[in-house]
């Protein structure tokens, strides 16, 4: 249909969701009214049942856990697709050497890029792994933490350069790691079943409130989740820092750097 | 509960565990299997994966059997994950409640599953099991929509089953499939986005996502324009999956351009998924409101009525078999559409079987293109016109499922149909009741005519299918013929080899349980199947449009040729209609939004 059309037929949806978003927006609860019955109480519930400060991760890693396990996997199957997608156009040869494009230039890098992205990178992987460890305490968790670690990793090309990057970062090894962190997902939740609990379970000691070694289950979990973030993330990085390096049909160059 | 399913799950090593630990089981299952498969990607040799992913598979339809079997008796299986059972009469955490018929429904996409996965054997050899990943991905993200009890992880496992479907349709990687793969995409992330909004709307008002306590909220709050946009909202995201028009453009594109495998479990599974989630949401958390009720009484009865005939007329004009197959998805989903728009058990109970019957039919024909793309190298009916001979057991498996989907009063889908038969003429939906009659026929009267072209070479002037948009692809022809027939046949002995009768007996407590309520005001509450000159009377049709397509040049020119001038226009726009833009698919999807509103707020 022509772009007039269009623009026709969403203004006579329009003039019906309209009036009916107005009435649905008059009948909500007013703004600012009391918080949900179900927030107030898992506000109640996880300082005092799991020794848990962090609410977002309570509820992530604990009460509704089980969110958490499809929304990893839903990851892993974004990742996974992607992968597919990608490597399935430039062929599965040459997995693990740096792909050249003939007559590209290799400019060299700085030495104060390179510095400072070996004083850097480390200590990105360290915020990374404080983050995922103090889920139980501050804002923070396996998700959040994984993306900084994967960032910590892109800085691995950044400073030593694509060549360097291709050595360094083996796309089986993400692979392991993004698998094994999704299986210590699914293990935290059947491993409780072994010795008898429910599903996901929380069966580890608990620790003290506002310790390090707080909330039991709920560390490992974001353990699990901070590996497969980690590696998921670095290897979409990989496939598409690949893919620049695909020549293009018509000759022209990506134009970036080695 | 029948005998042949007690004897046949006491026999499984799972009956023997407790009840509240089975239902997480199948989803978990996968899960691992997939974890394991990604680390060893690389060093596994090229065919464990595969056999791995078959074996999973099958393991999870035995779980899920085993789980049907114990809730047919003890009632619905419930988990209470990390074992926060509800306090005060509210909901902590998730739940799972497996009732016998979602669990019948998850046994049924596992099976298809298995036998898509032994039909796909080699084919995807490349990808150090990536493919088998996802696969499995998709089978678990099915089992925990069908199980879950929590509003919010219904759209978890949603969300899940859209994001390996969109790589998955996109494997083949040539334009078609990525402009497919992107209309598809595009349109289905904004199903998840509607029914998130929905969801928060809904949870705005109750303040809960447990199925029971968001019943009890939608019973009070009445006639409420916030529960009635979160239905609409909801509903719209899930019609957008099954395909009812006019949420269905995206459909044809991606189905057609899928690897045929993946059609398989998009057609057969994933369509049905959609409404599967609608009758229950219909049933289970909204059946309190009045005015959802009589909405859905209007919208879900026109609407099914609509796309049965749409997608029976779309299939009579397609000349490409995966399009023209898709198509004919859509029509069944309109005639399961009436199934819940109808609100009665039986209804219900034929939904539920037809959903079975028609994934495990259509599994099949899928499998006949799969099979014609692998060793013709082509799915284009006039192309293919003749070129099918020396495939006589292809060609006997789309004859017979072609027979099944016309109407052929034999097997599982049949017993969905009459039962659907049954419930629409004792609710007075007489017209809706002709349409789905109607757009049977015409999608048996499809396939049909493509598989007389293709297998016998008959017709040998095309009419206005001739037209339709084609493609030009193929699939590998490296596996043997007989590993792609023998889980197509395998799909349609299930469906033929069904026991009717003891459906039948179990059916009304299955729809009960999974229902969760009560026969509502005015319904008997029995499985009431239609009258036996219904099916015979759609077949004969199939046929006879079929016969007409074939022949009709031969037996009377003048008339043919009338009808094919006649029908060119209207064919030639509806084709046109399926422009594959995306923009034109979210407008369409716009405009149905605001008719559910209408219909909401007027009725």
């Amino acid at each position: 249909m022509s772009p007039r059309l269009r623009v026709l037929l969403l203004g006579l949806a329009a003039l019906v969701l309209a009036p009916c978003a107005l009435a649905v927006i008059a009948a909500m609860p007013e703004f600012g009214t009391a918080i949900a019955p179900y927030g107030a109480r898992i506000n109640a519930v996880a300082p005092a049942e799991r020794n848990i400060a962090n609410m977002v991760t309570a509820i992530n890693f604990d009460l509704r856990g089980l969110d958490t396990l499809g929304e990893e996997f839903m990851l892993l199957a974004a990742v996974t697709g992607t992968v597919v997608l990608l490597r399935g156009r430039r062929g599965e040869r040459d997995g693990d050497r740096a792909a050249r494009l003939p007559g590209r230039a290799v400019v060299p890098r700085s030495e104060a890029v390179i510095l400072a992205c070996r004083i850097a990178g480390p200590l990105t992987a360290l915020f990374g792994l404080y983050v995922t460890v103090h889920a139980s305490l501050t804002p923070g968790g396996g998700f959040q933490g994984g993306a900084v670690l994967a960032s910590a990793c892109v800085l691995i090309y950044l400073g030593e350069g694509y060549a360097g990057w291709r050595r360094g970062v083996r796309s089986a090894v993400l692979d392991a790691i993004e698998g094994g962190g999704a299986l210590l997902v699914v293990l935290c939740g059947l491993g409780p079943m072994l010795v008898g609990a429910a599903f996901m379970q929380n069966v580890l000691p608990f620790g003290t409130f506002g310790a390090l070694l707080s909330g039991g289950l709920v560390l490992v979990a974001n353990l699990g989740v901070a590996a497969a973030v980690t590696a998921g993330f670095s290897q979409l990085v990989l496939e598409f820092l690949e893919e620049t390096r695909a020549p293009r049909p018509d000759g022209a160059d990506g134009g970036d750097d080695a | 509960m029948p005998n042949w399913l007690v004897l046949a799950t006491e026999a499984l090593p799972a009956a023997a565990l407790p009840a509240a630990a089975l239902p997480p089981l199948p989803v978990a299952l996968p899960l691992l299997v997939c974890a394991l498969l990604l680390i060893g990607s690389r060093a596994l040799p090229i065919w464990l994966p595969d056999l791995v992913a078959v074996l999973t598979a099958l393991a999870v339809a035995a779980l899920c059997a085993t789980i049907a079997g114990r809730a047919s008796a003890e009632g619905p299986l419930v988990t209470w994950f990390g074992g926060w059972t509800p306090r005060d009469g509210a909901a902590l955490g998730i739940g799972f409640s497996a009732d016998a018929a979602s669990a019948g429904i998850a046994t049924f996409a596992a099976l298809l599953f298995t036998a898509t996965l032994v039909f796909a054997w080699n084919f995807f050899d490349r990808t150090h099991g990536h493919f088998q990943i996802l696969m499995l991905l998709f089978l678990a993200a099915m089992v925990g929509f069908c199980f879950t009890r929590d509003l919010f992880n219904l759209f978890v496992w949603f969300e899940v089953m859209s994001v390996t479907a969109f790589a998955l349709t996109a494997y083949r990687l040539d334009d078609a499939a990525i402009a497919g793969a992107m209309t598809f995409t595009v349109t289905n992330s904004l199903a998840g986005i509607l029914m998130l909004a929905g969801i928060g709307l809904l949870y705005a008002r109750a303040g809960a996502l447990d199925f029971a306590d968001l019943a009890a909220a939608v019973a009070r709050a009445g006639h409420d324009p916030v529960t009635a946009a979160a239905f609409c909202l909801v509903a719209a995201g899930l019609m957008i999956k099954a395909a009812v028009v006019p949420f269905q453009f995206w459909l044809a594109d991606a189905h057609a351009v899928a690897s045929s495998p993946v059609s398989v479990i998009f057609s057969g599974a994933m369509v049905a998924m959609g409404l599967f989630g609608l009758a229950k949401l219909v049933w289970v958390v909204f059946g309190g409101s009045a005015q959802i009720r009589d909405a859905v009484g209007v919208f879900m009865i026109a609407g099914g009525a609509v796309t049965a005939l749409f997608g029976g007329w779309m299939a009579l004009i397609q000349r490409h078999l995966k399009r023209l197959l898709a198509f004919s998805t859509i029509s069944h989903a309109g005639i399961m559409l009436v199934g819940i728009g109808a609100l009665s058990q039986g209804a219900t109970a034929g939904l539920l079987l037809y959903v079975v019957g028609h994934g495990l039919v259509k599994g099949a024909l899928f499998m006949v293109a799969g099979i014609l793309l692998a060793l013709r190298s082509s799915v284009d009916e006039i192309a293919l016109r003749g070129r099918g001979r020396g495939l006589a057991g292809a060609g006997a498996a789309l004859g017979l499922a072609g027979l099944l989907l016309g109407g052929l009063p034999v097997g599982l889908l049949d017993l969905g149909a009459r039962a659907l038969h049954g419930a629409l003429e004792a609710g007075g939906h007489r017209l809706a009741l002709a349409a789905s009659l109607l757009g049977t026929a015409m999608t048996g009267a499809a396939v049909l005519r493509a598989g007389a072209r293709i297998f016998l070479g008959w017709g040998g002037r095309p009419g206005n299918e001739g037209r339709a948009p084609t493609l030009e692809e193929q699939e590998r022809g490296n596996r043997a013929y007989w590993v792609m027939f023998v889980p197509c046949g395998a799909l349609l002995v299930l469906d033929l080899a069904a026991p009717t009768g003891a459906l039948v007996a179990a059916a009304p407590g299955w729809t009960r349980s999974f229902t969760g309520r009560a026969a509502l005001p005015g319904d008997a509450g029995a499985l009431a199947l239609g009258a036996a000159w219904m099916p015979a009377a759609s077949v004969g049709l199939a046929l006879f449009l079929a016969a007409f397509a074939l022949f009709g040049d031969r037996v009377a020119p003048a008339a043919a040729a009338h009808i094919r001038r006649l029908h060119a226009g209207p064919a030639a726009l509806l084709n046109a209609s399926h422009s594959g833009l995306v923009g034109d698919d979210v407008v369409w999807i716009v405009l149905g939004l605001a008719v559910l509103a209408l219909a909401l707020a007027v009725v």
